[in-house]
């Protein structure tokens, strides 16, 4: 039974405890097997050839030296495989035919014996090119007369007219007694999972396929991977994901990539497990990383502070091909509409081909870009109006039982007491405004994140079976996959805590489609949300069965039975008790036995986005503010940050030891988005795909970092629990941008701050 | 051409053949197949592939095989005990939430182990001085900085 | 996992084995000692020897130590020796400075100071200090040893004056007499795992006639630049030589020439300093790249030298 308040829940066993990391034992004595360690009999290494231009016809591919290389076992382009397209326009495919459009597409790949031959085979590889004229500016490609990156299209222009109209802003416009109005962007910034990116793919005997995958989408790839089955006339076999450890997700695996299929391929064609790794290089090169912005906002206010409309426009550069990125615009819709009280809204977003790379998920799916635009421009907003940018926000802070613009339904929020709580940790008051002498300032952006699943397909269902043995120890097959965050452990803690078994006794099995029943995958931050009260529900199931069973033998209603530490006992007669072992052997060993076993699959009754982009598609809000307090260097520009403090509405923590530790590890990927992080392109190519020349954060660069949970009571949660997956990174760039404003005097808005960027506005603030 | 090297690995001696081109981490991971050692860069810029060469931390990935001749190794796997103790430092990332995807944390612990036997009682800066060389995605850095803390107290107290 | 493409490692014993190996494959093959420059670059085909000859175990090359009023610091040395030398704290701050910031503890623990050096990079930490400090590096060959001005060592991006049958045994400089200290600035993005956007080191020796509230300022424990630039120009401080050296602003590792006849026996202040790094960026020749621009690295000698002025005459307070 779930507690019914705070109060209830502090009488938990597991739940709202630090449980350690199911998995960590393994992961820190080195026995995790990661995608890097799987070795198959008989396994082959596969290599990719990428195109050397970003815009060009393949004139010719000879493969014939390649081929020829002792130990080489295939050599694959696209002409010699069906075609096939797959992404969210399927407008790509494994192996590239007549023309290259970025210069991560895949012209040919190779599978030998070890990986040293397979690279050799590769720079074997003669490819004739007709280079064509290129564009990597959205906005130049917009224009007529600028090289079509997909001619049958006729235009750059992606067909997704992304479109959010909530009232009227023209006229909030005339009523607005504050308007503001600027220009922000971003760029690619990357994942940058520590275990790089791979699969192996083998056909079983009979033919169907087998793949271990790095995945956070285990059953949408399955279908991916089924519908290529299809195309390679393999329509009647299966397809089994396995799941490795994964060396970190971040979204970075949501969609199914060409690599993937290229293995397939590869398998398919020599009959023989064949493994693609990822080198570093290659992972910054040819994975898909941060969609890109330009974002056009505007908003309004009234006398008293209210906001009276947000009108936000958005160019996407959308590269070569088409993933997520393209999609970002239904999450970024989200804090345009709803993080804070804003009665009109117009939101539009164009997608645009060029030659540059294309992106997927990553961290926030768009809400740390749009959020980075939004909270940048409230402070100009509160400035312009001579609020304090704390008390404005507060003035248009979403409240709970709120129905925002989309139609969110807003249960609990306590956004209100994370801007409160922020203020007391910054000392606001004391210090906001007052330390321009000494080039310091505090600096405060919000968030709001789905907390509660998200309808982003049509499904948002995670299935749980579980089982329990003889000997009382419980199996919990989850279709949930976890990427380092926790899922294992907190499905554990939900599931002993209903049981009443220890959390020892408890194991969460995640990672085999053939096993473990649907999900439809790590992403939104729904985990603990969807998958908990998935399992929950299983549990639940197997409880009323066994206190069902040992009512029957106790002699007493199952009303007044509980199950606390493996004993089944009466609330009213602790006499009447008996182990939970002993129930189950009893109700195995006899004639006409029974084995404890249930499923459960858990959908929320979300909708999905109606045709106006509306719709209440989780079933519960995370809110959060993020503060600081930094010290500009005006020489040098550099930017020190003094103090950091994280406070976040997470419902419930069902583990608050596994929540910090996404608050903390999404802060610092914040804090190299707001200040390091830059993949540099110069004509498509990427100049720093290494750690030397990327600038993700290290332990020497991270400032005081203080993290704190706001816990109001969210009643559609597992144990009132909230998602907290992605909040954690996407106010941090805002937050920091706000306090170097506080600090010096000038806003940059452009990501990443660079100490170059703070320098030459400094310079030019002087200068006028 | 073929050499044998004779090294200690994780307190065992070792006489093995190797080739000039190998580096340490191909040894570890492709012929002694300890997987717990792990390549994250192969350029000695992230740390995922740190082990113990004579007590110093150093990324195996660039770590000529040749090299280790006649030098001691330790890597992840010599840590817990036979017993199954864990190292005082594998249980502090257990149990103060150190470790997520776990993939940066056989080197980040090996660094670790380095430090601590070097300084048992390290600050907080000596501590992310000792780790800078090992990057997370995951953590940002907090927890393991915790946990390097709670396991110097406690290997520290363990030596008194 | 790939395999370097390396057919042959051999561990001398010896430098004249060393050379003598050198001369039997030539072009195909490379010394290594840390091999943090050399399997990077192996790696990522920067270089592609089929042998590689490895120092690490000739005896003799690996100390720290002053004889004759000369620090002399062995090829084979590790950064973080260095790192743990007081002698180099003490007297080679500049060089502490460069060794304590470079890289990550695993590539101090085995990269040499020698390899450093013979990797010849614009941004070498080691080089601006070893600069200041007019060092010297020694070469042997079959036929001896010789001794060049590092000034002279570095020819170009990757090129040293180096033969191919010489190995680098020895760095020695001067011993700083007490009232000389150095300081060396590695202006970066991250704060560890990085080349520098710009390095500057500094070494100064002065006359003091009065210092003036320059001790009580460098107390402040929020004194800003300013304050302190400040009471150095109210200060009756003499500078006796200052040498800059800079990293990442030109081919080479580059010290800055014809500053004696500008700073000898004057006052030290703001004025000074600015004529100093006048001729600093006349002589850099600063680059645009996608790494760093090329005006902001110009300002960054400005503020960076001035810096490094006061650095150095904090750490000369400190000893008096």
């Amino acid at each position: 039974m779930e507690a019914k308040n705070k109060e209830e829940l502090e009488q938990f066993a597991v739940v709202g405890k630090p449980i350690p990391k199911r998995d960590a034992y393994y992961k820190a004595t080195g026995q995790a097997f990661y995608i890097q360690d799987v070795t198959l009999p008989g396994m082959l290494y596969g290599k990719i050839l990428w195109s050397q231009y970003p815009h060009a016809r393949i004139v010719n591919i000879d493969t014939s030296k390649a081929k020829r290389l002792p130990g080489v076992k295939a050599v694959l382009t696209g002409y010699d495989v069906p075609e096939f397209r797959f992404g969210f326009l399927k407008d790509n495919m494994p192996l590239k035919k007549n023309k290259v459009v970025t210069l991560r597409d895949e012209v040919a790949a190779v599978a030998a014996i070890d990986p040293d031959i397979a690279e050799e085979a590769i720079s074997l590889i003669k490819v004739d090119y007709e280079p064509l004229p290129t564009v990597f500016d959205p906005i130049e490609a917009m224009q007529e007369g600028a090289p079509l990156i997909h001619e049958e299209k006729g235009t750059n222009v992606l067909p997704l007219p992304w479109k959010l109209k909530v009232g009227d802003v023209e006229e909030a416009k005339k009523r607005s007694a504050y308007i503001v109005s600027d220009r922000f962007k971003t760029t690619w910034v990357t994942h940058c999972c520590m275990g790089t990116s791979g699969c192996v793919a083998y056909f079983d005997p009979q033919g169907n396929l087998v793949i271990y995958a790095n995945t956070q989408i285990p059953y949408l790839a399955q279908r991916d991977f089924q519908e290529f089955l299809s195309v390679l006339g393999l329509g009647d076999k299966r397809v089994r994901v396995i799941q490795p450890y994964i060396g970190g997700g971040f979204g970075s695996k949501l969609d199914t990539y060409a690599y993937e299929y290229i293995a397939i391929l590869l398998a398919w064609v020599t009959k023989r497990p064949v493994k693609i790794l990822f080198t570093r290089e290659e992972e910054f090169k040819y994975t898909s990383p941060r969609q890109p912005t330009i974002i056009e906002i505007t908003q309004g206010c009234d006398k008293e502070g209210r906001l009276t409309f947000r009108e936000v426009h958005m160019i996407l550069d959308n590269g070569g091909r088409t993933s997520w990125g393209a999609t970002t615009p239904s999450v970024m819709m989200m804090p345009i509409s709803s993080l804070y009280k804003v009665p009109n809204v117009l939101y539009t977003a164009t997608c645009v081909y060029t030659n540059n790379t294309y992106c997927q998920a990553m961290r926030g799916y768009g809400n740390p870009q749009a959020t980075w635009a939004i909270e940048c421009s409230m402070d100009e907003l509160a400035e312009e109006a001579g609020i304090d940018p704390m008390e404005f926000r507060l003035i248009n802070a979403n409240q709970p039982g709120e129905i925002t613009p989309q139609n969110f339904k807003v249960s609990s929020c306590a956004l209100r007491e994370c801007i409160e709580e922020v203020g007391r940790l910054l000392e606001w008051k004391e210090k906001k405004g007052k330390q321009r002498d000494k080039a310091r300032g505090v600096g405060m952006a919000s968030l709001i994140h789905v907390g509660g699943g998200a309808r982003v397909y049509r499904s948002d269902g995670c299935g749980t079976i579980i089982k329990i043995d003889d000997f009382g120890k419980v199996q919990v097959f989850t279709g949930a996959t976890d990427i380092g965050q926790g899922a294992d452990t907190v499905i554990a803690q939900v599931v002993a805590e209903e049981l009443g078994v220890s959390i020892d006794d408890v194991t969460v099995i995640w990672n085999d489609t053939d096993i473990c029943p649907w999900d439809v995958g790590v992403h939104a931050s729904r985990t603990t949300f969807i998958a908990c009260h998935s399992a929950l529900g299983a549990a639940r199931k197997i409880k009323e069965k066994i206190l069902q069973l040992a009512s029957l033998i106790l002699g007493v209603s199952e009303k007044e039975l509980n199950i606390k530490n493996g004993l089944i006992f009466s609330q009213k007669d602790a006499s009447k008790n008996i182990s939970l072992t002993k129930l189950l052997r009893n109700i195995h060993y006899r004639t006409q036995g029974t084995i404890m076993m249930a499923e459960y699959f858990y959908d929320p009754d979300t909708e999905m986005y109606d045709k106006e982009f509306k719709g209440n598609f989780s079933k519960a809000y995370a809110y959060g503010t993020h503060g600081v307090e930094v010290e500009v260097d005006k020489e040098t520009g550099k930017v020190k940050i003094l103090k950091y403090v994280a406070v976040h509405d997470v419902g419930k923590a069902i583990n608050p030891m596994l929540i910090k530790g996404q608050i903390y590890g999404g802060a610092v990927m914040g804090m190299g988005f707001a200040l390091t992080e830059e993949m540099i392109f110069r004509e498509g190519e990427l100049m720093n795909p290494n750690f030397r020349d990327y600038k993700i954060l290290t332990a020497k660069d991270v400032p005081p970092i203080e993290a704190v949970l706001i816990e109001p009571w969210e009643e559609t949660g597992p144990y009132g629990a909230k998602g907290i997956g992605e909040p954690g990174c996407v106010p941090s760039a805002p937050a920091i941008a706000n306090a170097i404003y506080d600090a010096i005097g000038v806003r940059i808005k452009e990501l990443p701050i660079t100490p170059e960027k703070i320098l030459k506005a400094l310079k030019e603030k002087e200068g006028s | 051409m073929r050499y044998t090297i004779n090294f200690k690995l994780n307190g065992e001696e070792m006489s093995i053949e190797v080739e000039p081109s190998w580096t340490l981490l191909y040894l570890l991971r492709e012929v002694l197949g300890l997987k717990g050692t792990k390549e994250g860069c192969g350029m000695g810029e992230c740390g995922a592939c740190t082990v113990q060469i004579n007590g110093k931390a150093v990324a195996s990935c660039i770590y000529p095989v040749m090299e280790v001749d006649g030098k001691e190794v330790w890597t992840i796997e010599g840590l817990a005990q036979s017993s199954g103790t864990l190292h005082p430092l594998q249980k502090a990332f257990i149990e103060r939430g150190a470790i997520q995807c776990g993939f940066c944390t056989p080197g980040m612990i090996m660094s670790a182990k380095a430090l601590l036997e070097e300084n048992p009682s390290p600050t907080e800066e000596e501590i992310k001085e000792a780790i800078a060389g090992n990057i997370c995605r995951c953590t940002g850095y907090v927890q393991i900085i915790e946990a390097i803390k709670h396991a110097a107290e406690e290997y520290y107290g363990s030596k008194k | 996992m790939m395999k370097l493409k390396v057919k042959e490692y051999f561990k001398v014993k010896s430098i004249e084995e060393a050379i003598n190996l050198k001369i039997q494959y030539g072009e195909k093959a490379m010394f290594i000692a840390g091999g943090t420059d050399v399997i990077v670059g192996l790696k990522n085909k920067k270089w592609t020897p089929e042998v590689l000859i490895s120092l690490n175990d000739i005896p003799g090359l690996s100390y720290i130590k002053e004889e004759n009023g000369t620090v002399k610091i062995g090829a084979l040395t590790t950064h973080r020796e260095i790192e743990r030398s007081s002698l180099i704290e003490k007297k080679i701050g500049a060089l502490m400075d460069a060794v304590k910031n470079l890289g990550s503890v695993q590539i101090r623990n085995v990269a040499t100071i020698g390899g450093n050096l013979c990797n010849a990079a614009p941004s070498a930490d080691t080089a601006p200090p070893l600069l200041v400090h007019n060092a010297f590096v020694t070469l042997e060959c079959k036929g001896g040893r010789r001794s060049l001005p590092l000034e002279e060592f570095f020819l170009g991006p990757g090129k040293t004056a180096k033969k191919e049958d010489e190995v680098l045994i020895e760095i020695s400089l001067p011993t700083p007499p007490k009232t000389a200290k150095s300081a060396y600035w590695k202006h970066t993005r991250r704060a560890a795992l990085e080349l520098p956007i710009i390095g500057v080191a500094v070494y100064l020796d002065v006359d003091p006639r009065e210092y003036g509230r320059l001790q009580q300022v460098f107390d402040l424990p929020d004194s800003t630049w300013d304050d302190q630039l400040r009471a150095l120009n109210e200060s009756e401080v003499f500078c006796k030589e200052l040498r800059v050296a800079l990293g990442v602003a030109a081919p080479i590792p580059l010290k800055v020439k014809d500053l004696d006849g500008i700073v000898k026996d004057k006052h030290l202040n703001d004025q000074l300093l600015s004529e100093v790094t006048d001729v600093a960026l006349q002589k850099a020749q600063v680059r645009d790249s996608w790494r760093g621009a090329a005006w902001y690295r110009k300002e960054m000698i400005k503020v960076l030298t001035k810096r490094l002025v006061l650095i150095c005459l904090r750490r000369i307070l400190k000893e008096v």
